[in-house]
């Protein structure tokens, strides 16, 4: 079955199983799950669903799991680059992807999307510590963004037709395992009139997760384990070698 | 084909990684060297977090000193008594290096560390190789007679103790020292200290060539073993899928470098080697004064 008739399908089904009332935003991701695996080079999510046959606009937020991130400020010294100044940010996501049918500011007034935290310049990032330069926050969005790991993109809600809706989001390999969360928002004359909200888990399997695991809780009988495979890699590698 | 580093967190691809391997391997058995010092920039340069270059290399560089040692030790060209005084200084040297390496990583100084122990440490290796091997060159034509070795006031310390398989009866202190030396830059660097500890043996012990090669092995393998454990429980840093990749690599490229540094003349490959940790060196140093792309980094808060 090809992935658009799939995801017609699904569509329907979701249409068929919501009580009429409550229909008014459906919401269902192509994937619950996205397994990290040896093989893994990012993976593109597909939000997809449908609203009201009311003209609104609709918003697709994406948020990964929170870390304390530390940026540095490279500065000169006698003629060499250092990591200087450096601030704290104790909580920041690290993945952050907003799509939008149209520019946020344009759907949506200032205060609901501080409130609801939509859109790059709203994401609650306070350094911490007395200094409050924007620059170190700016810095921060702007290499995470060029990391692929924060994205605001304006026009990323596609509609077809007057009820159905997805966007695509990409995941970029570097993505942080974790629990994560996709909100589905529907916008009527700045106002929010429908959301849905769908937990999405990044999870490590397979090979790299056992050995990131092994690596992270027995790391004495990973590190006998690194130098006895290297030893035996060396040795097969001589004997192979002498051989032939 | 994309390969997941699942310590790295990141993907690369197998081609280039095994390619760097190679690259390396060859080299290393052109030279006879560990090549670690080529491996960790290399392995940076190509966006591989620092922490994981260094401590990755040093996996690897014990899987490729192995089969070496193994050769040596058949053959007899290992003073075992010189290698464990080597060892165990090696050991505190490399506790020490593992202590600081995960002090500067806080501090967020380790990219700067590390480059900078490149560029000193390469500089002065580089130099003295390069102005060595000129100056072997030039001796071929005088003929002059050496002694077995030279005595240094060194070698008067007090501490003596026999090294038979060296015929070597010296203080204990100039070996521990240069062992705790090579086991700081082993930790700190990524590499074995072969293209260090094989000149140290040479001219400052006065050590037998034939024995040189084996017991500076000796200490690379045991050092690096430690190194690789003492990271993985500090740091979590070592990535045995990358080291994998890059032996899978330097195995072959070994034998094949072997081949072709049979048909070189001694005072050549160290001349041409000078030459290579040179221009290793005044890449990394030039590096450090040019303008980076970004004015600002982000990392994990430790």
């Amino acid at each position: 079955m090809s992935r658009a008739r799939r995801l017609a399908a699904a569509v329907l089904a979701l249409l068929a199983a919501a009580p009429a009332p409550a229909a008014a935003l459906v919401a269902e991701l192509s994937q619950r799950e996205i397994a990290v695996t040896t093989g893994f080079t990012g993976a593109e999510l597909l939000v997809f669903g449908a609203k009201e046959t009311a003209p609104a606009d609709l918003i697709v937020v994406v948020r990964g799991p929170a870390l304390p991130f530390v940026v540095r400020q490279k500065t000169r010294i006698a003629g060499i680059w250092v990591n200087g100044a450096s601030e704290i940010f104790n909580t920041a996501p690290t993945f952050y992807a907003v799509a939008s049918t149209r520019p946020l500011a344009e759907i949506l007034p200032e205060s609901e999307r501080e409130r609801l935290r939509l859109g790059l310049d709203a994401l609650p990032l306070r350094p911490e510590g007395p200094r409050d330069e924007p620059a170190f926050r700016d810095a921060l969005i702007a290499l995470k963004t060029e990391a692929g790991l924060y994205r605001q993109d304006d026009d990323g809600v596609t509609l077809v037709g007057e009820r159905l809706f997805h966007a695509r989001i990409f995941l970029p390999p570097t993505v942080i395992p974790g629990p994560y969360r996709v909100d589905v928002l529907a916008v009527q004359d700045q106002r929010i009139v429908a959301a849905r909200d769908i937990a999405l888990v990044v999870r490590r399997v397979g090979t790299s997760a056992e050995i990131w695991r092994f690596a992270h809780e027995q790391p004495w009988l990973y590190g006998f384990g690194a130098v006895l495979v290297a030893a035996l890699a060396g040795w097969t590698g001589s004997v192979l070698f002498r051989r032939g | 084909m994309q390969v997941y580093l699942p310590l790295a967190e990141m993907s690369v691809d197998a081609l280039l990684v095994v390619g760097i391997g190679l690259a390396v391997g060859l080299l290393s058995g052109l030279f006879g060297v560990g090549g670690g010092f080529l491996m960790t920039p290399l392995l940076i340069f190509i966006g591989i977090p620092s922490a994981v270059a260094v401590a990755t290399s040093a996996n690897q560089t014990m899987g490729a000193s192995i089969s070496g040692l193994i050769a040596h030790w058949r053959r007899g060209n290992v003073d075992a008594k010189m290698g464990a005084v080597l060892t165990l200084a090696g050991l505190a040297g490399s506790a020490v290096g593992v202590r600081l390496f995960a002090l500067f990583r806080s501090l967020g100084q380790l990219d700067l560390v590390v480059a900078l122990f490149y560029v000193v440490v390469l500089g002065i290796v580089g130099s003295l190789m390069a102005a060595e091997s000129v100056r072997a060159l030039l001796r071929r034509r005088r003929q002059v007679r050496r002694r077995l070795h030279e005595h240094f006031w060194m070698h008067g310390l007090p501490l003596k103790m026999r090294f038979r398989q060296s015929r070597l009866y010296i203080s204990v202190i100039p070996p521990v020292m240069i062992g705790f030396g090579i086991g700081l830059l082993s930790a700190i660097m990524g590499v074995g200290g072969g293209f260090i500890l094989v000149p140290a043996m040479i001219y400052l012990l006065g050590m037998p060539t034939a024995v040189v090669i084996g017991t500076s092995l000796f200490q690379v393998v045991f050092v690096t073993a430690a190194v690789t454990v003492m990271q993985s429980v500090s740091t979590q840093s070592v990535d045995v899928i990358l080291a994998l990749m890059l032996m899978a690599g330097a195995v072959a490229g070994a034998q094949f470098g072997a081949a072709m540094g049979s048909r070189l003349r001694g005072e050549e490959t160290r001349g041409l080697l000078g030459l290579l940790v040179l221009a290793v060196a005044l890449e990394l140093g030039v590096a450090l004064f040019r303008r980076p792309e970004a004015m600002y980094v982000v990392e994990p808060l430790l």
